[in-house]
């Protein structure tokens, strides 16, 4: 099994690197590294998990229903349900999701 | 399971004629109930960076406690990521006829999770998880996101799901058995489409469930395109109890936006009831006549202006309920900041009593004074007591939605405020000496939802 190189990178300056393997996904992993990111529902369904990408590829056991297609545009990720394809850069930690949905009566 | 000897509270309990649970009727839940000495309160980690799972914090709110206001116990739950929300008991007042039953287990579902907790409060403040239902059994049945749980009588237990195995529409009904094993899916699959709390009224033969939206749909925040694109619901099922089917649907409009927690009047005899419209921002009151179910609405919070913001500021009504004896309506405006009693001696005309302000966007920040605690969200979950002195209520709603409309919530932490009731003179006045802080845990700060009491409540006991 081919295994890749994922860097993960915090707002506060945190990086770790993980490798993980293409049939398993990054939350996964991170979680056995014991890495504290966060998750919920772990089916794709909550975007609980939402990261960034900032490079590299990543593939989705089933359908990313929690993301819609212009935030999928714009680089977030579920890593609940994401393999990588390829070596990754990933922004991670609650911000993200919370960037990705702002107040919208502001 | 706890090997702490029963104390003499745990066993205090007042049965009056009854032989199980609760009380025979609501009155004598407020003349045979003592006051609330513990509350049990949702507590969650979930969607921070806190790498911790959510639990459940047991609140000492005995006056002549030494420990009050402390929270005295956690029950820490297995997993990380669960959300902890909405849940309730094995059994209530509606078994009250039933010998052997005791409202002993809290049922307390993960909404993200979709797992479902079996909490034993045989020693109340130590409870103990007895047994975990786990997701995958959960999807078998293609349902998912548990909110709310009522025991129906002969100690059966029912959920409503808001998504099925995806997340997606339609919910339906998760039913467990006295054993605390999933007995099956409760709705024939396709009655409803959306679907979130429920409130059952036996002696009508009537249930009525209301609607959010899909778990992929409100479950990574508030979008609204999704409201424009009718992804968030406004509608009412009226359902036959007994054959468990839908017997009407009322679309609320408009103006009924999201309506979200049901509550019926606590008399077996009543067929009303009101049901909030959270988006909206309006209090629909709902009653059966000639046959047909109707709802109209009679409260309407008004949208304010607030610098900074380019729209204007809905109340955002998420909780209600209604005082045991039937006399006062209590909801709160997340967003405004305001707590709010109403007479509802008529039900079909609601006048306002009183309110109380506490943080929100418009509220004191520091409505405990200057040197308490700042208060970052809005008044959120309720609990009154039985005797309807006392309101209680935590003020996180949802964490991805927190997020957009409090982050300093994910900060600080959420926290439990009060406020003293006279029902006699329609009063009530915040107690400035009573605050629960969330924020102050070893691991992080801790957002705050659902509150129960060990001897039932005003939102989950019903009668037969």
């Amino acid at each position: 099994m081919t295994t890749y190189e994922i860097v993960l990178e915090w707002q506060d300056g945190r990086t770790e690197s993980i490798r993980v393997e293409a049939d398993e996904t990054v939350l996964e992993v991170a979680e056995r590294a014991g890495l504290g990111l966060p998750y919920g529902c772990l089916t794709g369904a909550c975007a609980t998990c939402t990261g960034r990408l900032t490079a590299g590829d990543l593939a989705y056991r089933r359908s990313p229903r929690a993301l819609k297609k212009h935030q999928q545009r714009n680089g977030y990720v579920l890593l609940c349900i994401a393999e990588p394809r390829s070596d990754c850069h990933i922004d991670v930690g609650s911000r993200i999701q919370a960037e990705m949905m702002s107040n919208p009566l502001k | 399971m706890s090997d702490v000897e029963p104390t003499t509270e745990t066993e205090g309990h007042h049965h009056g004629q009854t032989e199980g649970p609760g009380y025979v009727t609501p009155q004598a839940a407020i003349t045979e109930s003592d006051p609330e000495k513990i509350a049990y309160v949702m507590s969650l980690y979930v969607g921070t960076d806190v790498d911790a799972p959510d639990f459940l914090s047991v609140v000492d709110v005995d006056p002549d406690s030494e420990t009050y206001t402390e929270i005295i116990d956690r029950v820490e739950m297995p997993n990380k990521g669960d959300e902890l929300h909405h849940f309730g008991w094995n059994a209530c007042s509606s078994s009250c006829h039933i010998g052997g039953l005791e409202r002993r287990h809290l049922v307390i579902p993960g909404q993200r999770s979709s797992r479902i907790h079996i909490v034993d409060t045989k020693d109340r403040r130590n409870p103990q998880i007895e047994t975990i239902i786990e997701p995958e059994e959960v999807f078998e049945y293609d349902l998912s996101a548990p909110h709310t749980v009522h025991c129906i009588p002969d100690g059966e237990i029912l959920i409503s799901m808001l998504g099925n195995a995806n997340g997606e529409l339609p919910g339906g009904f998760l039913e467990l058995n006295d054993d605390f094993e999933i007995e099956g899916r409760w709705d024939p699959p396709g009655e409803i489409q959306m679907n979130y709390d429920f409130w059952y009224q036996p002696r009508h033969n009537v249930m009525i469930s209301s609607e959010w939206a899909a778990p992929s749909t409100y479950y990574p925040g508030f979008d609204l395109a999704d409201v424009e694109a009718g992804r968030y619901g406004q509608q009412l099922h009226i359902w036959n109890w007994t054959e468990r089917e839908v017997e009407q649907t009322i679309d609320l409009g408009e103006e009924g936006q999201i309506p979200l927690e049901v509550r019926f009047l606590h008399s077996p005899e009543t067929t009303h009831g009101y049901v909030g419209a959270a988006l909206s921002s309006n209090i629909f009151h709902f009653f059966e006549s000639d046959g047909e179910w109707h709802a109209e609405k009679v409260i309407d919070v008004d949208a304010r202006e607030h610098e900074g913001w380019e729209m204007p500021v809905p109340g955002l009504v998420t909780d209600l309920l209604v005082s045991m004896d039937d006399r006062y309506l209590f909801f709160g405006n997340w967003l405004h900041g305001d707590v709010r009693m109403y007479d509802i001696s008529d039900p079909a005309v609601p006048r306002l009593a009183d309110r109380v302000w506490a943080g929100g966007h418009f509220g004191d920040s520091y409505p405990t004074g200057e040197h308490g605690r700042e208060v970052g969200g809005g008044p959120q979950m309720l609990q009154l007591s039985l005797d309807g002195e006392r309101l209680y209520w935590t003020t996180s709603l949802f964490s991805s939605w927190d997020n957009q409309f409090y982050p300093e919530e994910a900060e600080n932490g959420s926290v439990m405020l009060k406020a003293d009731v006279d029902p006699r003179n329609g009063t009530m006045e915040l107690d400035a000496d009573f605050l629960v802080d969330f924020g102050a845990f070893p691991d992080g700060p801790a957002r705050a939802h659902e509150i129960r009491w060990p001897d039932g409540d005003c939102t989950s006991d019903v009668w037969q």
